[in-house]
């Protein structure tokens, strides 16, 4: 840790990890509650695990993007953050605010939250995904404008990278496409059509940026390869990003009372998006294969190629298996889309988020470079139970999805929802099975931050070239 | 002359390609606006229509079901649920009323949410003007929604 | 004589944007050619209504505005800056030219209230051309600026990847007009 203020990184990550156990204990009620219908309700019904379970989910994901640009900002400008206060009393501000809003969903019906919230001055809630009430994000946007402040201000005042440069027009586009969760018209149509706006374009859109600008910071770093090489790598993997991801929200627009032509610019344009994920793929391992150091934190540049494989598998592979609209037309809005989200999720960005932490917690916890060995055989544990538990729910909703489409979409006579859900019920066992042992991947992945403090912390290996030797 | 690949192309192509595919989504936006009032069943969308979208919302129907295939896949699609139940206002509001408290012993079911009957007639007429919006190829694919 | 070379000519940037929208419009051609053969007599009934004299005009435009993109590559090779700034000049005036008369095309269609969703004929046609016309925008604008830095001295006989760069891109605007022409006004 090369400047003092990149501490303030430390308490993002400690709330987002502390945030992300509390998502995976409600997806696994969630799961639960797939196969036992009545578990926890009336107390916890369905739709409050959910929205637990996904802004939870959300919210650590945004600490950790705010804590990443904490540590990294600051090291790459080369100068102390601007108001290092101000993220410190930002950081509480959205934790409570966070916290507040979770318990809001948890004690209280939701239609009384609204009414407490007093969302009909400004309705805004009930969308999925923005189901905060108005108040919680007008803080949201109040947090996000402080967090660009200085971020922004250390930038524009310090050494300009290009890695800095794209993860700050990452958080612009952030802040900027969130001001569509303030519009919620009637039309049920235009509704739907801009609520894509902050969804699809946060997530296929400038989220790809910040995913972009965090992996390029951790190769320079872990593997010495010139900075020249990898930015600009970086510049052509984010502007294919955006080639194919803009229109790519097309892919929404097929079946919600938008016009016709969406299906054609949809598919062919979404049928792209796994362009920049393959190249990212291609660029980590070529970065890595390339290296100039062993770096020490083994787990760090291991979590960083997987990031690189599993955003490619859940974004690219998995998203284009349903993205084509005449394939869509018989998998909207079922378990295959559950199946992409959570592969995708996990992949491009629950992934880099961990591997931002396993590569700066270490010097923010006083190692010079990486943990000590023994916690980074527990971490890397982690990351395998977590990943292929991860594939394996993946491929069980997926199972499910299919068998899902078949019997209520596609066969002479399609059944109804829930006798199709009685009929794929063992998916959802087999999901909630994968899920226990993702909680267990997650509970070492806690237990690696308390393994080895007192061992001495593992060293860089010197290669010995084969030829010389 | 031949191994070039510099830094500033690189990002040139960034900031051309983003700016130029986002003007493009602007149009085909534009476009779309040009055809919603064909298809988007506004003439429907009367003063209880809205306050049945606020019931909608307020009561976050949108974390179970889902409309128009988006939303969470937990209980069944309700787009078409005005269809499926007949075309029958009188049906949903019946049904939502008649939720047990407690639930339903191992299965799933939909919470009581103790609506007034201004209030059912509202979500009713909301999930009716649903379903007469125009979806392409008219999805779902059928009344199982 | 040219020397061979292994590599395209041009920043490998721009070949790797070439090639991801070569492919865009490579499945919008794929779309067109199969739902055109599922809906032949749709697709010839109003394929009848485009103007073929205006999209000839358009095309020896773009053919002309290559060969002036040419010209401009061989004269910065011979390190003459203003004689490459005046061709990227006459290779802009011939885009502007396509703009205009695809605007009037535009017009014609567009007051007798074409849209995207009139048919699937009009979908792809407007689609495709409108999705190339902007490309024809942007093409001059990449053009222009190389045309400004040549004319400022900013290109020397040696160095000039800039000017093959844009030169690549014009090109294959013009390639993508050249498929699209027969493919949507022609072919019957």
């Amino acid at each position: 840790m090369k400047y003092k203020s990149q501490s303030v990184a430390k308490l993002y990550f400690v709330a987002a990890i502390a945030l992300f156990v509390g998502q995976i204990l409600f997806g696994l009620v969630m799961g639960l509650q797939y196969v036992i219908g009545d578990f926890l309700f009336p107390e916890i019904p369905f739709n409050a695990a959910r929205m637990v379970h996904t802004n939870l989910l959300i919210v650590w994901l945004l600490f950790g993007f705010m804590g990443s640009a904490y540590y990294l900002v600051p090291e790459e400008s080369e100068r102390e953050l601007v108001a290092p206060w101000l993220a410190k009393l930002m950081f509480w501000i959205f934790l409570i605010a966070g916290a507040a809003t979770v318990a809001g969903y948890l004690l209280v019906p939701y239609a009384k939250l609204a009414e407490l919230t007093m969302d009909d001055l400004l309705p805004t809630m009930g969308r999925e995904f923005l189901e905060q009430p108005t108040v919680t994000k007008l803080g949201i946007v109040v947090v996000a404008l402080s967090f660009l402040f200085s971020i922004g201000m250390t930038i524009l005042k310090g050494r300009k990278t290009v890695v800095t440069l794209v993860l700050l027009i990452g958080l612009t586009g952030l802040a900027v496409f969130f001001l569509f969760a303030f519009y919620n018209p009637e039309n049920l149509v235009l509704d739907k059509y801009y609520w894509w706006w902050v969804v699809h374009l946060w997530v296929e859109g400038v989220w790809e940026l910040i995913l972009g600008a965090i992996l390029a910071f951790i190769l320079i770093k872990t593997t010495g390869v010139d900075r020249e090489v990898i930015e600009k790598w970086l510049y052509v993997i984010i502007a294919m990003t955006l080639i194919t991801g803009l229109i790519g929200t097309g892919h929404h627009y097929y079946w919600i009372g938008t016009p016709d032509f969406w299906q054609w610019w949809g598919s062919i344009f979404s049928a792209m998006e796994p362009i920049p994920f393959f190249m990212m793929t291609i660029f980590a391992f070529n970065m890595v294969n390339r290296r100039r150091r062993n770096h020490p934190n083994k787990a760090a540049v291991l979590w960083a190629l997987g990031t690189a494989v599993m955003a490619f598998l859940g974004a690219g592979v998995w998203g284009f298996l349903h993205t084509l609209a005449p394939v869509n037309y018989y998998t909207h809005g079922t378990q295959i889309t559950a199946a992409h989200g959570h592969m995708a999720f996990y992949g491009a960005y629950v992934m880099i988020v961990l591997a931002m932490i396993s590569y700066a917690m270490p010097m923010m916890r006083g190692r010079k470079a990486a943990n000590s060995p023994s916690s980074q055989v527990v971490e890397m544990w982690s990351f395998w139970l977590m990943t292929v538990s991860m594939v394996f729910i993946t491929l069980f909703l997926t199972g499910a999805g299919i068998l899902q489409t078949y019997l209520q979409r596609y066969s002479d006579q399609p059944l109804d929802f829930m006798t199709v859900q009685d009929k794929i019920s063992l998916f959802y066992w087999l999901r909630e099975i994968a899920g226990v042992i993702f909680l267990i991947g997650l509970v070492l992945y806690v237990v690696s931050f308390f393994v080895g403090t007192d061992d001495p912390e593992a060293v860089e290996k010197i290669e010995v070239d084969a030829e010389t030797a | 002359m031949s191994e070039t690949f510099t830094k500033s192309m690189a990002r040139n192509i960034f900031y051309g390609g983003s700016v130029f595919f986002f003007l493009l989504f602007l149009a085909l936006t534009f476009a779309s606006h040009q055809d919603f009032p064909s298809r988007d069943n506004h003439e429907a969308l009367t003063e209880t229509v809205a306050k049945g979208k606020r019931i909608w919302e307020t009561h976050d129907c949108i974390g179970c079901h889902t409309l128009l295939g988006e939303g969470a896949y937990f209980a069944p699609e309700l787009g078409n649920v005005y269809e499926r139940f007949g075309n029958s206002t009188e049906a949903i509001k019946a049904f939502i009323k008649s939720r047990p408290v407690d639930g339903v012993p191992g299965r799933r079911s939909m919470p009581q949410f103790n609506l007034s009957d201004e209030e059912l007639e509202q979500v009713a007429q909301f999930l009716k003007y649903a379903s007469g919006i125009k979806t392409a190829n008219n999805w779902p694919p059928n009344i199982k929604g | 004589m040219m020397e061979k070379r292994k590599q395209p000519p041009g920043d490998l940037a721009i070949w790797i944007f070439i090639c991801a929208e070569l492919s865009v419009f490579a499945a919008f051609f794929a779309a067109y050619a199969f739902t055109r053969a599922k809906h032949l007599e749709l697709f010839n009934r109003y394929q009848q209504t485009l103007n073929t004299d205006y999209a000839l005009i358009n095309t020896l435009a773009l053919i002309t505005s290559s060969y002036f993109v040419v010209r401009a590559v061989a004269a910065i090779r011979e390190g003459s800056q203003r004689s490459c700034a005046r061709w990227l000049l006459a290779a802009i005036a011939m885009g502007a030219l396509f703009l205009v008369v695809k605007s009037m095309e535009y017009q014609h269609h567009f007051s007798h209230g074409v849209t995207l969703s009139t048919n699937t004929f009009y979908m792809f046609y407007i689609s495709l051309t409108f999705f190339h016309f902007m490309h024809v925008i942007m093409g001059m604008v990449i053009l222009a600026a190389v045309a400004l830095k040549a004319h400022a001295g900013g290109y020397t006989a040696e160095r000039h990847a800039g000017v093959e760069t844009g030169a690549s891109y014009w090109h294959m605007v013009d390639l993508v007009w050249i498929i699209l022409f027969p493919l949507v006004y022609v072919m019957r």
